[in-house]
């Protein structure tokens, strides 16, 4: 899950951190979960690669 | 004074004029509709969008993804205005102010740390519904929300998403046959 695999590359990532500055979105369209939103002061926005 | 058009059964229609500038509606005797001085559209149940959907079956969701309810089952939907085939969405085309409810219902097999549910407005977050934290149980949690938002009639249209937060287990989104999920949302008054 895309929500696990984040938070697996980055430990420090809080809950808090999802609600604030990272949004991940499904629309129901068959195409699957993604990250919409990532404005994170500090780390980088994890690459397709690193996600797969 | 004013000037007053009346329908009986004795004299059909029939009309009064003066020159007030009050128009009033009679129908039979005693019953008068004074028409207000302001503009805009008269509304009758014909042309008042409202519509109400819930989801038909259980919805497998991703933790800690906002992902949209696929409120797929529609109770009524006067207008023809809610997409609950594809894109599961209320485009109204009769600009004004919409008020909207909404509920979602979770489950997992093992703790859910979150449950939030959104009115999301054109693909982003508008009107954030109840929010749980720490719920510490694997039964079903409801949240719910509601409000009131402009729609500009055309190309404005509205969504409910959904999300849960969890460690491991499978999430879920529960219909509750009709009852435990679901969006509406009505005209309230036009613009």
């Amino acid at each position: 899950m895309l929500y696990n695999k984040i938070k697996t590359l980055y430990p420090q990532i809080t809950d808090k951190d999802f609600d604030t500055v990272i949004t991940l979105q499904n629309n129901s369209d068959g195409k699957g979960d993604y990250i919409k939103v990532w404005n994170h002061p500090t780390l980088p926005r994890p690459t397709d690669e690193e996600l797969a | 004074m004013a000037s007053i058009i009346t329908a009986t059964v004795a004299s059909g229609l029939t009309q009064s004029a003066d020159n007030s500038g009050v128009l009033q509606l009679a129908s039979g005797t005693g019953n008068l509709v004074t028409v207000p001085s302001v503009t805009g559209t008269a509304m009758v149940s014909g042309n008042m969008p409202a519509f109400s959907a819930y989801l038909g079956s259980n919805q497998s969701v991703s933790s800690g993804v906002n992902t949209k309810v696929q409120c797929n089952t529609e109770e009524f939907d006067t207008a023809s205005a809610y997409d609950s085939a594809t894109n599961y969405r209320f485009t109204p085309l009769v600009a004004g102010y919409y008020q909207f409810n909404w509920q979602l219902s979770c489950r997992n097999s093992t703790n859910i740390s979150r449950i939030s549910c959104v009115l999301y407005k054109n693909g982003s977050g508008f009107k954030n519904g109840a929010d749980i934290f720490n719920t510490n149980s694997t039964i079903g949690y409801k949240v719910t929300g509601s409000a009131l938002v402009y729609a500009n009639g055309t190309t404005d249209y509205f969504e409910f998403f959904g999300q849960v937060q969890t460690t491991a287990g499978t999430n879920e989104f529960t219909a509750g046959s009709g009852a435990d999920s679901y969006f509406q949302g009505y005209l309230a008054r036009t613009a």
